[in-house]
């Protein structure tokens, strides 16, 4: 794989280098790039297989770069020391990230993942979804895109009924009875999803409040769905989703 | 003699059977006034003897309403001529008898009670029911002395208020206004200019009987009274009407007032009286004056109280305004103290607010060591990263100025690591680095905005120099940078600037003492911030 690395600090660059030329010979370093203009240059000119693209460079961002470029066929990965809103819509965007330092386990996954993707075509349209959503304030964020076997799902929040955990994978049960399988912890998207409103009443459950028909009692808590389908409230959630419930 | 005797006991027998005809039986005698004493029947209630009035002498008032009849003697002490004695007497003043000299051939011993022996006559039997019988007596020798004595066998008439004349100054004098026959109540404004108020009374032939008294109906206390009935001025059908006349200040403030005019009858006391406070009642005129006082003066008592009250009044507010004040305050200082907090605590948080970007790239250059191999190197900056985080951590309000460059130092060697800069800490000579403390992480914000978006990319051409000087009492701190520049007017200058604006009004509202004052100075090739302390060494 063709790598191009973009990051402001000379370091940085550095050190990626040395983890990659030491742990994935599988890529090729091909070009750096330490500001936006010589990254988009490079991109241009060299069309890698992969990107390595640090968020914050000085007074701009990697994004700026992705906002340059005429065409993305390319594989991104993040990178980024310290950044809550990029890495936010990173996430949404189901794309992969890597915090400094650099975590060698998380590299190689990433690196590894990256191989494994051929259609080109997911990554383009990801990095689209991710430009779009970082146009909007944070608060406006109304789609998440769901990283399925061989596809991307954007899918806007208000569909979701409800997730549920199955080991690392969830479950998404959208409406109009269709159910999601990715490949993500629950707790992943319950770190994303919560601030949207989303109730955690359960270890491995996590529910869309538009869609909750009642309370039930029975058996210390329980969450009726318009569906029809009951959810179990864990007692340490009982509180907070009470609370919440009655926010409404 | 002895048929004489006999004549004048037959006689009394006599009397005495006609008398016993006539359902009398003379039991109970009572003295009367003017040397007399009556006989009634037993029967006989409510005689109320003897009224004697101070402002007419020789008069005696008796009110009998059940008594029918009445036998009336009178008494000669020994010293009496009872020769010289004439009486007249009148029955609704006309008369039955006129200046009669007593009939000496009546007269007889009796005893009185007392060991005294008096000689008494009598007047025989008079009529009393419905009628007042009025006896004058009087001695040929002192005919100025005469005694009247009255039985009075009717209601004693209701006094009647004819009417009320209020005296007021002019400029000539006085002049009066006038109310005349007043219902129940009259309402009576005294100005300054008023001065006496006159009451008028109807014209009897016993007006020496009543007495006028005036009661304040809020305190229900007699404020005046009065047997001083004049006459002169006034007339009814060539008659003086009696009247009273008072000063207005009897009226001490605005409010009712009754006028009574009642007979001075000792209604207790008497022998078997027992005619009710209703039965009274008849007898009495009462009269409402509805008194508005335009100045309303006030007893020492009242004035006292009054002036107690307000001035408790005053004290009170006074008292509550001090409380307020007080807890206001209190408040306030607390509110300050409060503030003062807040700015501390925030100051703090502002304070550790150690650039994570800063950090996590920071371990990033270490890790780029390590990988580098640079082992040595790469424990030195881990140890300068330690210190530098420890003294973020470390959450002092005031560092010594030494502590202060070792911190920028480290700051600066982590930075330089990253982005490969000169950098100088220069200080003036006469400064105690030691002993002067300032508000920790006071610089850092300002080196790492130099860093940041002054010099990152000029790579080994940037230059970061910092100096602390001495200037009189000030400390002054500057940051300068030989980067582009930015626009001091544009408020986009980094997290760290940003913050520091905040700072420096954070410890401002902490030191009030010394003024912390920025200034920023920024040009295409470089940038001058600097601090100042006032006062501060």
């Amino acid at each position: 794989m063709r790598a191009i690395l973009i990051d402001d600090e000379i370091s940085n660059l550095e050190n990626l280098r040395s983890l990659l030329e030491k742990h994935c010979p599988q890529v090729t370093i091909i070009a750096t790039a330490q500001n936006v203009s010589d990254a988009v240059d490079a991109i241009e000119k060299y069309s890698p297989d992969l990107v390595f693209l640090d968020i914050q460079m000085g007074d701009q961002t990697g994004f700026d770069v992705l906002r340059q470029l005429l065409t993305r066929n390319f594989d991104i990965i993040f990178v980024t020391a310290y950044d809550h809103y990029g890495i936010q819509a990173v996430k949404f965007a189901a794309l992969d990230y890597l915090l400094k330092p650099i975590d060698i386990d998380e590299l190689l996954n990433a690196v590894n993942k990256a191989e494994e993707k051929l259609a080109t075509q997911i990554q383009t349209s990801q990095l689209d979804f991710l430009l779009q959503q970082l146009k909007k304030p944070e608060t406006n964020v109304s789609k998440i895109a769901l990283q399925m076997q061989s596809e991307i799902r954007y899918v806007t929040l208000s569909e979701i009924i409800r997730c549920e955990a199955d080991n690392t994978y969830t479950h998404f049960f959208l409406s109009g009875d269709e159910k999601i399988l990715v490949s993500k912890s629950l707790k992943e998207y319950a770190d994303l999803l919560r601030p949207k409103g989303f109730l955690r009443t359960h270890q491995s459950h996590l529910v869309n409040p538009k869609y909750v028909k009642s309370w039930l009692k029975e058996d210390g808590g329980i969450l009726l769905l318009i569906s029809g389908e009951k959810i179990p409230v864990s007692k340490p959630n009982k509180d907070t989703v009470k609370q919440a419930l009655q926010q409404l | 003699m002895k048929k004489i005797l006999f004549t004048f006991l037959s006689f009394i027998i006599a009397l005495s059977t006609v008398n016993a005809q006539k359902g009398i039986n003379y039991f109970r005698k009572a003295g009367v006034g003017g040397k007399m004493l009556m006989s009634v029947d037993s029967s006989a209630k409510n005689l109320f003897c003897w009224n004697i009035f101070s402002n007419q002498p020789h008069t005696s008032f008796n009110f009998l309403p059940d008594v029918h009849n009445a036998s009336v003697e009178i008494y000669f002490r020994k010293v009496d001529s009872p020769q010289h004695y004439r009486y007249t007497i009148l029955e609704n003043n006309k008369p039955l008898v006129v200046n009669k000299p007593i009939d000496l051939a009546q007269l007889k011993d009796a005893n009185a009670g007392d060991e005294e022996v008096f000689r008494a006559a009598t007047f025989g039997i008079v009529p009393i029911k419905d009628k007042i019988i009025t006896i004058i007596t009087y001695d040929i020798q002192k005919p100025q002395d005469v005694y009247k004595t009255v039985f009075y066998g009717k209601p004693i008439p209701r006094a009647k208020i004819q009417g009320f004349s209020k005296r007021f100054k002019t400029d000539l004098g006085v002049d009066y206004s006038w109310i005349s026959h007043p219902k129940d109540r009259t309402k009576l404004t005294f100005t300054e200019k008023d001065d006496e108020l006159t009451i008028i009374k109807d014209k009897s032939d016993v007006d020496y009987l009543y007495y006028i008294s005036i009661k304040e109906n809020k305190t229900g206390e007699i404020i005046f009274e009065s047997t001083a009935w004049q006459y002169g001025g006034i007339s009814e059908e060539h008659q003086f009407l009696p009247y009273v006349a008072f000063d207005k200040s009897i009226f001490k403030k605005s409010g009712d007032y009754e006028i009574i005019i009642q007979p001075r009858i000792k209604w207790e006391g008497c022998r078997d009286c027992d005619l009710s406070v209703k039965d009274r009642e008849k007898y009495i005129t009462r009269h409402t004056l509805s008194i508005t006082l335009n100045e309303e003066s006030y007893t020492k008592k009242e004035l006292l109280i009054y002036t107690f009250a307000v001035a408790l009044s005053i004290g009170l507010i006074f008292l509550i305004i001090l409380y307020f004040n007080k807890k206001r305050n209190k408040r306030k200082l607390a509110e300050k103290e409060q503030q003062k907090n807040i700015a501390k605590l925030e100051l703090n948080s502002i304070r550790s607010q150690l650039n994570p970007h800063f950090l996590f790239n920071a371990l990033s250059g270490i890790q780029n060591l390590m990988n580098k191999n640079e082992i040595d190197n790469a424990n030195k900056y881990l140890s300068k990263f330690a210190r530098l985080t420890r003294n973020v951590l470390d959450d002092k309000e005031l560092i010594s100025l030494s502590q202060e460059k070792t911190l920028l130092d480290d700051y600066l060697q982590m930075e330089q690591l990253r982005f490969g800069f000169k950098y100088e800490i220069d200080h003036s000579e006469d400064l105690d680095l030691d002993i002067i403390e300032i508000p920790s992480m006071l610089l850092q914000p300002f080196v790492e905005n130099a860093v940041k978006h002054g010099i990152a990319k000029k790579a080994t051409d940037g230059k970061v120099t910092i100096t602390m000087m001495k200037q009189a009492n000030d400390l002054v701190l500057t940051v300068t940078d030989n980067g582009n520049g930015f626009d001091t007017k544009k408020k986009y200058m980094g997290l760290g600037l940003a913050l520091s604006d905040g700072r420096i009004a954070l410890l401002n509202s902490i030191y009030r003492k010394n003024r912390f004052t920025l200034a920023i100075e920024s040009t295409t090739i470089g940038t001058n911030i600097s601090l100042t302390l006032t006062d501060w060494l």
